[in-house]
């Protein structure tokens, strides 16, 4: 498959001519660097057909690369949000400094996680992985905030999941010496119970890390935050959905295997749901937009996960679903978040307030993003949503469906609190001067909001691609035929039909918006946010009437005891102590020659004394 | 054949003696000479190492006496290797270093080519050899030549640092000259092939110690721990081109003589796991002490000490597939922590700590030092898709086809601690406010040629490792088939 | 064409019988709460006057196009809680949307209303509105957790999600589900206190603190709408309740005694409570509420 070889060509030369074209002009470099992730887009979605593969074979490796259907579906959620958040780039990077690297590592980004769906053995696998580590890692660092902190934590966290990772592929290796990961399942069924336990944990660390799942989620606040928006958008929406690839191939292809899987499913299903609350929480919590959007991606995963970890049909269908459509709305969301710092400097909800005329096309896709976040019909977030909720009920997860119900509820807090603070609010004069974002950071934002509100009643466009990549992993096609319909079912025969629910919605919404403005619109005028009566007076011009501090302060004291515990505290002692054993070691090196004499000597009796141990 | 393995110690060392009297005829020629030597013996290992691949090793003797009794150069595809390795690092370090002159005269200069010549002649005599004794020698040549560089900028601290190296390195001739003594008193041979035949019949009690002594005496140079005092004070009191020539000369040749011990001399089946503990042991006391150090250079020696560990751990395995890993695990070592020396000498060339704060905000001043900095260390700690992270899945595929999942999960991580303090520099150069006190040197233009080579080295390697895998299959096959050793050299008749 | 314009016809009647009952259930609230305080109290038709004066306001001002959508939101909600709901048991009613949706997408539907409205709110500006707002989405918190336990014991004792499924088991067996799933009835009985907001769960309009806070910006029509949609929302909710736990109703008389009755229980128990502060409304219903839904699942799990 020359396609194959083509794609990464374009990808990999692409990537260190942008680079370079930073010398030159910079609309040369915004073109080249749209041709680099455009191109192979086009090439991939017109030139590939599934079930196409390439082998080759690298230092006497054979390795492979395919699409299956399972691959496509995601190289979808990848190159369809690479795009968008691409040509967002080319505006959101305008006039930025370090252009050349963040168009290097984003388009490295894409090309890693590109190569990661396509990849059918361990070691290309691996490293795309690893690629998409350090690429993400560059990104997260590119700001130059708290590095040592924030990137490193990251990495850190990163590379222990990927070494973990990569500990199981050699497993693999030596028992089956191939690394396709198809003769890996093939194996799996005859390998010794205790590699049958160990090599799918040790998998789904490295998943569970990019999935940002509980207790593995501390690094995610900080580098969704620290990146640039333009970056974290896909960083959030498509390079966290790699963990939810890799989770699902382990889960079906080995965890099912196993007869104690259902123990493995259950306590990934539950540390899901905990992630969701405790993500929620956090997200409520927060005064920086980056932030909340932050936590919020790790609640979202948290959904994703308890939908695919429970591992009904239902429940796959509903995280993938989930999976493409938190692609869609946190990517839009993070754009806003990130049109706004463009346009205004800052993304704190206590400094910014009232942009919603200044900025009505930004507030579209933000309305969108979080109608579609929040799961409130008609649009395509509420699918997912009742989806996961209806297989958690028909498949005997009562409790966890509660927590999933709390902590989806407890959303609503900080949508509305993303929406008031940015959007609604207090006009204040101080952000008078705020204009539109430029067209290339609207487009891609309100083009998603769009095609968001069509999936809501169209759910079938993304159902049938994830239908075909579950038949792929072997699951039996039961609704085939249902999902190509706008009608969503559950194993009881219960169902939602979503075309009239729609008409209806918007039939009453037109209606009664008619009947608001009735008898001219005309004769109604704008009255500026100073001009309401508070407690029957009319406020003056200077009174400050922007409420934005301690927004959700009631609630957050409601739940205050649970969020006393922070794992990121944990981990942070724990470092401490390493360093301090790093300390102890380090003084082993004394600096003193007669101690370095004694410890030759030391090492020779030592040595001596077990000789007959040793040898 | 376009030349013979005796080419190879004799031509650095006429040299060596030849540069203070051509430095009197021409003063360009200390600089011009060790140049093209390193280039023709650059030019000889390759063509000797693909006939050798090709045809089986050569066997050199030298003087006439055919082994036992004489001494005898072996140059097959793990030796040739080896010194192909060598040689090419020489010649990266002499680039790097030729216009030294410059910053330091013209005496400084001369002696420094000078060592160095003698540094390339006692490590690849080390490798080449195939007698006990001779080996003894080169090994006392390479280990003078290193402490006088050490104390090539004849500082306080430069003293200090050759002293301790030269109180461990006396320490370690002793105990290997008693080493061949206990041998040679049992045996009455030196020669390598001769003593495997024969090893069997000594007493398990004399056996034994002399190996605890040869792997005393070698550790010491080899970097061992605790053998290994010396080595993070040397590394940073000299010059970076000398801190990368410690490592990937001096360093290899040390670890090939343990290595020649154990797989083919002795035939103790428990040494290999002795490499293994040792090892391990080297690997995480090294990279535990690498995260808290404040000088650069300081950092980068005990991370070539953890490497070398790592070395060991994978010679340790004992299978084909574990040498080949080590052999691997060297090659990239030396073209990696040898572009690390460089270039960070380069980042702290004006600073007087040579602290790590000291590179804070470099890259704007030394772009292209500062990536190669960078690429180096992503390299090193194995990140895909450089030269790096082939070696060390070979060394964990080795490891998992041993069984020996604890060595693995430790290696692993360790590996996370490996990150975490390369990150941070390369962090603090690219993302830190420069001090205001520390002022940029440009590096010039034969330093960057060199590390460009070694930088596109570990691209070429890193994107199609098939490069290299090839030789490297074959030296660890040679390396691995002792009786073939055996009979090439004893069956040599002259 | 014909179906939909029957359909069109069903939503329309069964929305004005919801706007009547609700706003005579107002009307009624308010006397009663007049009389045990002592007062003499509006007359019950009293919210019909106020209905029609604001109907018949002009609209003279706006804050922006969220604040003109946002009771238009609120009754999207509540019509379409009303729309899905089935009114009548039996097919003796129009079936409007009735097997297009199940609980879950109720249960949805129900906060898209006071979200929108959340949103047209905040438009206006008036920090009042907002800070209702916040405690209103906190109280909602609350009271779901019970709720969705309630609903979810339902489920899975009779095995279906959907509003008419649970209707049909009841008629089925005979036994209204408030006696064979008493701890289900108790806890979202429960959450409903936190549903109709009267005190002591009034914490969102606050009339005193807050000046009625999230409508405190709107006047005439808007307000209309925003009452109507309150009246509606309140006999959709009612008959939700009837539907799932006292068997439904056969005939529209029945239907009013079993909501009034059911109704009271809020109204009577909030007319003599003090307010909650926010944190501890929420905690109130993560207590008892949230102890008798536990119940409930592990009842209905026995059951099975």
């Amino acid at each position: 498959m020359e396609t194959f070889s083509i794609i990464f060509a374009i990808f990999l030369g692409g990537a260190v001519l942008t680079y370079f074209a930073g010398k030159l002009s910079s609309v040369v470099q915004d073109i080249l660097f749209l041709a680099t992730v455009l191109v192979p887009t086009y090439l991939f979605f017109s030139g590939v057909s599934i079930g196409s593969s390439m082998p080759f074979s690298l230092e006497g490796i054979s390795l492979l690369w395919g699409v299956n259907h399972f691959g496509w579906l995601f190289s979808l959620i990848v190159l369809g949000l690479g795009s968008l958040a691409a040509v967002y780039s080319v505006g959101y990077m305008k006039g930025k400094e370090r252009r050349g690297y963040f168009y290097l590592n984003f388009v490295l980004s894409v090309m890693s996680m590109l190569g990661i769906v396509i990849s059918q053995d361990l070691i290309s696998f691996f490293i795309f992985w690893e690629i998409m580590t350090w690429s993400s890692y560059l990104m997260v660092i590119y700001s130059g905030n708290d590095v040592q902190r924030i990137g490193i934590k990251y990495f850190v966290f990163s590379a222990i999941g990927a070494y973990a990772m990569l500990m199981a592929i050699v497993i693999v290796h030596s028992v089956t010496h191939t690394f396709f990961i198809e003769d890996m399942i093939q194996a799996y069924g005859q390998m010794s119970l205790q590699l049958q336990i160990w090599i799918p944990i040790l998998f789904l660390l490295a998943f569970a890390v990019k999935a940002a799942m509980m207790p593995l989620h501390v690094w995610a606040p900080g580098a969704y935050s620290n990146a640039p928006m333009a970056y974290t958008s896909l960083f959030s929406g498509a390079l966290s959905k790699m963990g939810v690839y890799g989770m699902v191939i382990i889960l079906v292809t080995m965890v099912n295997r196993l007869p104690q899987g259902i123990l493995f499913r259950e306590v990934l299903a539950w540390l899901g749901g905990i992630t969701a609350a405790m993500g929620t929480l956090w997200a409520i919590k927060q005064d920086d937009a980056k932030k909340l959007l932050a936590y919020s991606s790790v609640a979202q995963l948290g959904y994703i996960i308890v939908g695919v970890s429970i591992g009904t049909e239902l429940a796959m269908m509903a995280g993938l679903f989930l999976a493409v459509m938190h692609a869609l709305f946190k990517g839009t969301l993070f754009m806003v978040v990130g049109a706004i710092e463009k346009q205004t400097g800052t993304t704190n909800f206590t400094e910014v307030t009232g942009l919603i005329r200044k900025m009505p096309w930004t507030f579209f896709a933000a309305l969108m993003g979080i109608i579609a976040l929040a799961g409130i019909p008609p649009l395509g977030g509420f699918i997912g949503k009742w989806m996961l909720y209806e297989s958690l009920i028909t498949s005997d997860h009562y409790l966890l469906v509660i927590l999933i119900f709390f902590s989806s509820t407890a959303a609503f807090l900080y949508c509305y609190k993303f929406l008031f603070g940015f959007f609604l609010g207090q006009e204040e004069k101080e952000w008078a001067h705020v204009k539109e974002a430029p067209a290339t950071m609207v487009v891609p934002m309100v083009l998603m909001g769009i095609f968001m509100v069509v999936l809501g009643t169209f759910p079938g466009i993304v159902l049938n691609p994830i239908n075909n990549g579950l038949m792929d992993l072997g699951y039996v096609d039961s609704y085939k035929h249902l999902w190509e319909t706008s009608i969503i079912f559950n194993s009881w025969g219960d169902h939602v039909i979503l075309q009239p629910i729609l008409y209806s919605i918007m039939g009453i919404f037109i209606f009664f918006l008619i009947f608001v403005l009735w008898k001219g619109y005309k004769g109604t005028r704008y009255v500026t946010t100073k001009d309401i009566s508070s407690s029957g007076e009319v406020p003056k011009e200077d009174e400050n009437l922007t409420f934005s501090v301690g927004f959700m302060q009631p609630f957050m004291r409601a739940v205050a005891p649970v969020m006393r515990r922070q794992m990121d505290k944990y981990y942070t002692g724990f470092a401490n102590g390493l360093e301090g054993l790093f300390d102890f070691v380090r003084r082993i090196y004394t600096g003193n020659a007669q101690t370095y004499a004694v410890y030759v000597v030391v090492f020779i009796v030592i040595v001596l004394l077990f000789k007959d141990v040793l040898f | 054949m376009v030349g013979t393995p005796v080419l190879f110690v004799a031509i650095p060392l006429l040299a060596a003696f030849l540069i203070p009297l051509l430095g009197m005829i021409w003063k360009e020629l200390v600089r011009i000479v060790p140049g093209l030597v390193l280039i023709y013996l650059m030019v000889l290992s390759v063509n000797l190492l693909n006939h050798v691949l090709v045809n089986g090793p050569i066997v050199e003797v030298i003087a006439g006496w055919a082994p036992p009794f004489g001494i005898n150069l072996v140059f097959s595809a793990f030796s040739g290797f080896l010194v192909t390795l060598m040689v090419f690092l020489g010649l990266i370090v002499w680039i790097y270093s030729y216009r030294f002159k410059r910053n330091v005269g013209f005496e400084p200069a001369k002696k420094y080519f000078l060592l160095l010549m003698m540094l390339v002649t006692g490590a690849v005599g080390i490798v080449l050899t195939g007698d006990i004794f001779n080996m003894f020698v080169f090994i006392e040549i390479t280990g003078i030549s290193g402490y006088a560089l050490t104390a090539f900028y004849t500082g306080r601290d430069s003293a200090e640092a050759s002293f301790k190296y030269l109180m461990l390195g006396s320490i370690a001739s002793t105990l290997l000259l008693l080493a061949i003594m206990i041998l040679y008193s049992q045996l009455g041979t030196l020669n390598m092939a001769e003593i495997a035949t024969k090893i069997h019949t000594v007493k398990p009690a004399y056996k034994v110690i002399s190996l605890i002594l040869f792997i005393t005496a070698l550790g010491i140079e080899a970097e061992i721990f605790p053998l290994n005092g010396w080595a993070p004070d040397a590394y940073a009191e000299a010059p970076g081109p000398v801190g990368a020539a410690f490592a990937g000369i001096v360093v290899k040749a040390s670890v090939y003589a343990i290595i020649r011990y154990i797989y083919t001399i002795f035939d103790i089946s428990g040494a290999y796991d002795f490499l293994i503990i040792i090892g391990m042991v080297t690997l995480i006391i090294a990279e535990f002490a690498a995260i808290r150090q404040e000088k650069l250079k300081r950092m980068l020696a005990y991370s070539s000490i953890g490497q070398m560990g790592l070395v060991l751990v994978a010679f340790g395995f004992g299978t084909k597939e574990g040498v080949f890993a080590a052999l691997f695990l060297m090659l990239n070592h030396a073209i990696i922590k040898s572009l690390l020396f460089l270039s960070g000498s380069y980042l702290v060339y004006n600073s007087k700590d040579k602290t790590i704060a000291e590179v804070n905000g470099m890259h704007k001043f030394l772009p292209i030092t500062s990536f190669l900095f960078a690429l180096g260390a992503f390299a090193i700690v194995g990140l895909p898709p450089f030269a790096g992270f082939w070696s060390k899945l070979s060394v964990l595929t080795a490891a998992a086809d041993s069984h020996m999942l604890f060595v693995m999960s430790l290696i692993l991580m360790v590996s996370v601690v490996e990150l975490v303090y390369y990150l941070r520099v390369v962090n603090r150069i690219y993302f830190f406010k420069k001090e205001e006190s520390v002022e940029a040197k440009k590096p010039t233009f034969n330093a960057l040629i060199a590390m460009l080579v070694l930088g596109a080295l570990i691209l070429v390697i890193g994107f199609y490792p098939d490069v290299i895998t090839g030789v490297i299959h074959k030296a660890s096959a040679d390396l691995m088939d002792k009786t073939k050793y055996i009979n090439d050299v004893l069956s040599i008749k002259q | 064409m014909e179906e939909v314009l029957y359909n069109i016809l069903g939503a329309v009647v069964t929305f004005i019988v919801a706007f009547v009952v609700g706003m005579t259930y107002g009307g009624l609230t308010r006397k009663i709460t007049a009389r045990v305080q002592n007062r003499k109290g509006p007359p019950f038709y009293q919210n019909f006057i106020d209905a029609f004066k604001l109907a018949s306001k002009k609209t003279a001002i706006h804050h922006g196009v969220m604040h003109l959508m946002g009771p238009a939101f609120l009754m999207v909600s509540s019509v379409m809680t009303l729309l899905v709901v089935p009114v009548l048991s039996g097919n003796n009613w129009f079936p409007n949307l009735n097997f297009h949706g199940d609980l879950i997408f109720l249960l949805y539907i129900m906060t898209f209303g006071p979200l929108g409205m959340a949103l047209g709110a905040g438009q206006t500006g008036n920090p009042n509105s907002a800070i209702g707002v916040t405690r209103g989405l906190s109280q909602m918190v609350g009271f779901e957790i019970p709720w969705v336990m309630a609903l979810v014991a339902l489920m899975i004792q009779y095995k279906t999600t959907s509003i008419t499924g649970l209707m049909d088991a009841q008629a089925q067996t005979g036994t209204w589900l408030m006696f064979s799933s008493p701890f289900a009835f108790i806890a979202a009985v429960m959450a409903m206190f936190g549903m109709f907001r009267y005190s002591p769960f009034d914490i969102v309009g606050a009339p005193t603190e807050l000046a009625s806070g999230p409508v405190s910006e709107n006047g005439g029509k808007f307000l209309f709408v925003m009452m109507s949609s309150g009246s509606v929302f309140t006999f959709a909710k009612l008959t939700l309740y009837i539907d799932l736990f006292m068997g439904g109703a056969s005939n529209l008389v029945i239907l009013l005694i079993k909501t009034f009755a059911l109704y009271m229980i809020p109204v009577l128990y909030g007319i003599t409570s003090p307010r909650y502060r926010t944190e501890q409304a929420v905690r109130w219903f993560w207590g008892w509420p949230t102890f008798f839904g536990l119940l409930a699942i592990i009842q209905a799990v026995i059951l099975k």
